[in-house]
């Protein structure tokens, strides 16, 4: 549930980033209410680019004369990047969502194909290319992904953040291991996804980090880091979110240099080091809960009981005294 | 306020024609503002381009002050050539797009791209030049001839009609139109066969004069047309009806919603567009799956 407010919350972030940069001109004509998909787009204001299919038939039938179907499509334009992005995301961020496009089909199935050719061709459009003359369709696709090679990348990681999610469901000794190795745990599960694709993982890397990649790819590493923590059974809102996340966010992607350059067998020295920065947070944790979070309370207190045993064993239990004594002679 | 009543009554006086009697005969199409037979169409779409064809490349400098090159370039950047694909042109006499397609996927970053690819790509790229109009067709093969490309295996010049094309189902990976489809006598036609022609995946983009909806700039942009362009035209190419002819097929021509709309209609998916120069031209886009 918090996990879901939180993922909304970030959808919506990107939304808004998303909307602005692109170029006013750039419309995306989306036939609305087809009645296909009526039943699904009840309230949700993020639903209508799932309807964007342009079934010739429905259309038509839908808006027969064509002010209606003007006003209509203009009133709801999106973006070409928010209607290619968000309904990908929502695909897989809630269940039982409304079905794709074709179109959309189409796309995830050439890219899917394309990630075979990525440890050959790297992260490119050939690679694109080469995928898409593998499922049998026109390259021309690619010019429906207006970042190219970026929504390689970003597919890949919805995919391995999907697979993710079907390991912490299915794996069962997970939830045997105290917090600090399940994270470990589920850090090295997430990462050895990359292994085959690790020499061309700096490729991605530097996609990822480009000005105009880069919202769609901090947004995916939060998801990431989300999930782990709460696979990890984290379910804590307090102020700790923050930083917890932005720690493991810091281990995540070290680990993740780190194994760039790691040339020893299956990876060993990277899970080691991963183990150590795991190790090392929560060691770090338990310093700052000892040494600063809980101890203004401990500090109030003991300072609480030492005044009271001051006040009695020195000045004011005598008062005390001589005012009671002052009373009952009274 | 008034500036939007001014709109309204030069609207008015513009389009007399598109107010009154144009439901009435369903067999008539529009030439410019003038109403005419199905038929005649053609014949006469064909009359001007003849006349114009000489001039052509010209007058579109002159008219656009240069801007229609970067409207193409903005066209085939969007088409995203690649090596290896087949690619028709529709309406495309002059080669001025198919020339921009082929020195795309020839530039250094393509070449780089059919070497990783590893087969032998090049051979296979076709882009196919269809015009109705032999005289255009003339005109490109000539300047094909001044480029060095009189010979090239890529290049096929083709004479056909956009509503009848004589390729098969599902064969070309992309289809353009630049300033083409204002001059066809049943759009839906077109975009039928585009849609008939491309494979799955396949896009089809389409340029084209259209409508400029921002308030001053459409005052200026409709003395522009009406007032300057028949006059360049009969000052330098000598032919001042086929200027008229072209400004007001601008003005008949749907509006980007609509045009959108019916590109949907024909099949297309992913339908967008984009404005260029505050919509005096307009570059539409969709995929066949």
């Amino acid at each position: 549930m918090y996990r879901s407010a939180a993922k909304r919350l970030l959808l919506l972030q990107s939304r808004v980033c998303n909307g602005h940069p692109q170029i006013s001109g750039v419309r995306t004509l989306t036939i609305p209410n087809s009645p296909r998909f009526s039943s699904t787009s009840a309230s949700s204001s993020q639903t209508f680019s799932d309807q964007s299919p342009n079934f010739p038939h429905q259309s038509h039938a839908q808006n027969p004369n064509f002010s209606d179907s003007a006003s209509s499509a203009s009133s709801s334009q999106s973006s070409g990047f928010e209607s290619e992005d968000a309904p990908h995301h929502e695909s897989r961020t809630s269940k039982g969502s409304p079905p794709r496009a074709q179109y959309q089909e189409e796309q995830a199935r050439v890219l899917s194909a394309s990630l075979r050719h990525v440890p050959n061709l790297g992260w490119t459009e050939a690679a694109m290319i080469a995928g898409a003359r593998e499922a049998g369709v026109s390259p021309s696709i690619i010019g429906s992904f207006p970042r190219k090679e970026a929504a390689l990348v970003e597919f890949f990681m919805d995919e391995c953040l999907q697979l993710l999610m079907d390991r912490i469901d299915s794996e069962k000794d997970l939830r045997n291991l105290i917090p600090s190795e399940r994270i470990s745990k589920l850090v090295r599960i997430r990462l050895e996804m990359q292994a085959p694709f690790i020499s061309k993982w700096p490729q991605a890397l530097s996609i990822q980090a480009q000005p105009q990649n880069i919202t769609t790819s901090f947004k995916q590493r939060a998801m990431l880091v989300d999930e782990i923590w709460h696979a990890a059974g984290d379910e804590a809102s307090d102020v700790d979110w923050y930083a917890k996340r932005a720690a493991l966010g810091a281990i995540y992607s070290t680990t993740e240099v780190y194994m760039l350059t790691d040339k020893s067998p299956d990876f060993h020295d990277t899970w080691t080091f991963l183990d150590g920065r795991v190790r090392d947070a929560f060691d770090l944790k338990k310093t700052f809960q000892e040494d600063f979070h809980v101890t203004p309370q401990r500090v109030v207190e003991f300072l609480q009981a030492k005044y009271l045993a001051e006040a009695v064993g020195a000045g004011m239990g005598s008062s005390l005294q001589g005012f009671m004594r002052r009373v009952f002679q009274g | 306020m008034a500036l939007r009543m001014c709109t309204k009554s030069l609207r008015r006086k513009l389009f007399p024609v598109f107010n009154s009697a144009s439901l009435l005969h369903s067999h008539s199409t529009s030439f410019g503002f003038k109403e005419v037979r199905e038929e005649e169409k053609s014949q006469m779409v064909g009359n001007v381009f003849s006349s114009v064809a000489s001039n052509y490349d010209l007058m579109n400098d002159v008219m656009s002050a240069g801007l229609h090159r970067l409207w193409k370039d903005r066209l085939v950047s969007k088409l995203n050539p690649f090596p290896g694909m087949r690619h028709l042109d529709v309406a495309g006499g002059t080669g001025d797009v198919a020339f921009r397609i082929l020195e795309t996927i020839n530039s250094v970053d393509h070449r780089a791209l059919q070497d990783v690819l590893e087969d032998n790509l090049h051979e296979d790229t076709q882009i196919y030049v269809c015009d109705i109009n032999p005289n255009m067709l003339n005109v490109g093969k000539k300047r094909a001839q001044e480029r060095g490309l009189e010979n090239h295996q890529s290049l096929v010049w083709v004479e056909g009609d956009a509503e009848a094309l004589s390729f098969e189902d599902d064969s070309m990976d992309g289809y353009t139109i630049a300033f083409g489809i204002r001059n066809v006598t049943h759009i839906e036609k077109v975009l039928a066969e585009a849609h008939r022609v491309l494979k799955s995946g396949g896009r089809f983009l389409c340029l084209e004069l259209s409508h400029v909806e921002v308030p001053v700039f459409k005052q200026l942009y409709d003395y522009y047309s009406f007032s300057v362009i028949p006059a360049i035209g009969e000052l330098v190419a000598g032919d001042r009806e086929s200027y008229q002819y072209l400004v007001e097929s601008i003005r008949r021509f749907p509006s980007q919603d609509k045009f959108a709309s019916m590109i949907a209609d024909a099949g297309f998916q992913k339908v967008e567009y984009e404005n260029l120069v505050g919509g005096v031209v307009a570059v539409h886009s969709g995929w066949k799956f």
